[in-house]
């Protein structure tokens, strides 16, 4: 008889341990790359980034994509020239993809390994610091990835004959909800 | 015993020039890695990236798979090689062959990772751009290039007409000075409606609102668009007038100030894409 329980315990607790995985979801972002030139300071700001995590034995694997063209700088034109030199009509996504503990979550600061397809081209920047604070299921994440033209050789724009500089720091907040 | 020693010696003669010819042939025996790039779902990925890392040189051969996934790499020497394969929205994958003397070998990539775009419910259309798109986003850019340059360089027979038009609309003007403006104005009419052509001319991206001081930009061409169209006319009934000893008269008396508010139009213009507001 209590073998009989065990084995039915053992058929209904599997599955379910099995199903361990949680996912986060990305429900708010902002992402803003700063571009600078003698002339001009430019933001160039995006809220279309769409992004999920998916958790299995103890890891997080996270993937972020945001349209190239969703960035405004307050200038349609200087965003079309921006889509242009960043080659956005043949990629026309950013993607990011980073893994991290599952419990990293716990703490105050992430460092994380991050990867960026961009431009044609891919990117990868180590141990970037973000800081993490948590509201009941929602973690808010926020930092700076210090993007450079050259990681995806992007040929610096120029305004007046003069080059923009190869520094473009993309700031990150977002906010990931956890669901099971 | 010599005999022998003579033939011994030009056996090893004999063999090391064939040794000596048989090198060079056998490094010039390549091969060629060739295979498909898919998704997860089987699915070929079009313009995926592809290097080929010798694993004992270090050397790279990249090259992209086509519009069927498929991909080749010619002329690799025997070894030990490493292939990572990217593509937009992938993560990147690695695989290691063994290039031996058979002259094609096939690997198949495959893509894969967790979690695609098509999780994040991006369709499609959104996550694959085109060669195309491209190419329009180019000419555009290159043509409003041109557009700008042009136009700065207007700026100087605008400016040189301006002031030499004082001088040929006075009392006591000699018909040098109404030559001379007629000449600027000309060489400044010519370059702006060269600058204008290139930015009519550039092709327009679907689904782009104008917005921000592009916009400025444009409502000002309102202005000095027909004001440079109205401004030669004028222009020129105003010079005959003048040859024919007349004092300029009727219309003719707005081509100074027709040009005037046409060639601040155009300098505003210019400011409002140089100048952050």
């Amino acid at each position: 008889m209590k073998a009989k329980t065990l084995l039915a315990f053992l058929c209904l607790a599997l599955p379910a341990l099995a199903q361990t995985e949680s996912q986060w979801v990305l429900s708010q972002s902002t992402l803003t790359y700063h571009v600078s030139h003698p002339l001009h300071q430019t933001d160039g700001v995006s809220h279309a980034a769409r992004g999920k995590g998916v958790c299995h034995s103890g890891q997080c694997d996270f993937l972020i994509a945001v349209p190239v063209k969703s960035f405004d700088s307050g200038d349609s034109n200087r965003d079309l020239h921006m889509l242009q030199v960043t080659r956005g009509g043949e990629f026309p996504m950013v993607v990011v993809r980073t893994s991290l503990p599952e419990d990293a979550s716990a703490s105050a600061t992430i460092h994380a390994d991050i990867e960026v397809q961009f431009a044609g081209q891919t990117a990868r920047y180590k141990q970037v610091l973000f800081e993490l604070t948590k509201q009941g299921n929602d973690a808010k994440i926020s930092g700076t990835i210090p993007a450079t033209l050259t990681d995806f050789r992007i040929d610096p724009p120029s305004l007046l004959t003069i080059a923009v500089k190869n520094e473009i720091p993309v700031r990150v907040e977002m906010t990931w909800r956890k669901e099971k | 015993m010599r005999m022998r020693a003579k033939k011994l010696v030009t056996g090893l003669g004999i063999s090391m020039l064939l040794l000596c010819l048989s090198t060079p042939l056998r490094a010039q025996v390549t091969a060629t890695l060739a295979g498909t790039v898919t998704n997860q779902s089987g699915a070929s990925v079009s313009n995926a990236k592809i290097s080929v890392k010798n694993l004992a040189t270090g050397q790279s051969v990249k090259t992209q798979s086509d519009s069927a996934g498929l991909y080749h790499v010619p002329n690799l020497v025997p070894g030990d090689y490493e292939v990572s394969v990217s593509a937009e929205g992938f993560p990147t994958s690695t695989a290691k062959v063994t290039i031996t003397q058979e002259s094609n070998q096939t690997l198949n990539l495959t893509l894969g990772g967790v979690l695609s775009l098509g999780d994040l419910g991006f369709s499609p259309a959104q996550t694959q751009g085109s060669a195309q798109d491209q190419a329009r986003l180019d000419k555009r850019s290159h043509m409003l290039k041109l557009h700008q340059r042009i136009g700065l360089i207007a700026t100087a027979p605008i400016v040189a007409s301006v002031i030499t038009g004082t001088f040929a609309g006075g009392r006591s003007t000699s018909s040098t000075d109404r030559w001379t403006h007629l000449a600027l104005g000309s060489a400044a009419g010519d370059l702006y409606f060269l600058s204008a052509y290139y930015a009519i001319r550039a092709p327009k991206i679907q689904g782009t609102e104008t917005h921000g001081p592009i916009r400025l930009h444009k409502i000002l061409a309102w202005i000095h668009g027909p004001g440079m169209i109205m401004t030669p006319i004028l222009g020129a009934i105003a010079f005959d007038q003048k040859s024919n000893g007349e004092k300029v008269h009727g219309i003719a008396k707005a081509h100074g100030p027709v040009a005037i508010v046409t060639a601040a139009a155009y300098g505003a213009a210019i400011l409002s894409v140089s100048i952050k507001w």
